[in-house]
């Protein structure tokens, strides 16, 4: 940074007396101009950056249009993104495929799953009566890990309930790491229930930060 | 609840995501597609089988 020689009594007039940026260790920013909607970070000791951020940037939700019975193991068939009553979603959003979902970017995701069922079968106590969902993740495009287990129950036909699971995943290849989900009930002994309208079963990613 | 559309036969035909509909925001029978390369039931099974859930449930909640 540069000052202009200043006269006796003079005051510093810091658009037209100095030149080049003043250093943090000086008290200033390191920086000659900043980028729209970005904001200020430190970096080091003695300089800043702008970066961007501030906010949530991919918030997205899916879910499935049409209730069956028994299991889906994995889930494949008719997603949708929530596109009624007020829906939206934030950056480029989720992709999916047969019921594989990719993420838009890396970084941090929150992913979570709603799993809405109702019972075929009667009688408390009975074997049958457990439902388990997963969220199954895949390191190579490929071969899938539960990386969530949740487990529930319903003793009654026409009885409702709700499973939810969640994890955050650290996503550092979009090629490859994916995720997909998954029901399972003992003697395939329930309804999940899907909408078109509504979210039943769902799915929710937002994205907490760059990984 | 009372079974009201057709969806509520389907899901009994055969277990698991077997069914899907070509335009999920209209939920009429021309646009039942099978994913599962299984029969698809006719309309009228459809029809049949709605009317057969509902004769349950009201004779079951009368």
């Amino acid at each position: 940074m540069a000052l202009t020689r200043l006269g006796l009594n003079q005051s510093i007039n810091l658009a037209s007396n100095t030149t080049g940026t003043l250093g943090v260790a000086n008290g200033g920013t390191g920086l000659t101009s900043g980028t729209t909607d970005q904001f200020l970070k430190f970096t080091g000791s003695t300089t800043l950056a702008s970066a961007t951020g501030g906010g949530i940037t991919e918030a997205d939700t899916w879910r499935i249009t049409s209730q069956f019975s028994g299991d889906a193991a994995p889930i494949t068939a008719n997603w949708e993104r929530d596109d009624t009553d007020g829906n939206g979603y934030i950056g480029s959003g989720m992709s999916q495929s047969s019921g594989v979902f990719t993420f838009p970017s890396t970084g941090f995701y929150r992913v979570t799953f709603y799993h809405q069922f109702s019972g075929m079968t009667t009688g408390p106590g009975t074997s049958s009566n457990y439902v388990q969902q997963e969220i199954q993740y895949t390191a190579n495009n490929s071969s899938y890990n539960d990386a969530t287990e949740v487990w529930g129950s319903i003793f009654q036909n026409g009885a409702y309930t709700m499973t939810v699971s969640s994890k955050i995943f650290d996503i550092t290849d979009t090629s490859n790491q994916k995720v997909r989900f998954s029901t399972t009930s003992a003697d395939n002994s329930i309804y999940t229930q899907g909408n078109t309208g509504k979210n039943m079963t769902y799915a929710t990613f937002v994205k907490l930060g760059e990984t | 609840m009372r079974p009201t559309h057709i969806e509520d036969y389907l899901v009994n035909v055969r277990k698991g995501q077997w069914f899907g509909w070509s335009d999920s925001k209209n939920k009429v029978y021309a646009n039942l597609i099978v994913h599962d390369g299984g029969s698809k039931p006719t309309e009228q099974q459809c029809t049949d089988g709605l009317k057969e859930l509902q004769d349950a449930w009201d004779a079951a909640n009368s």
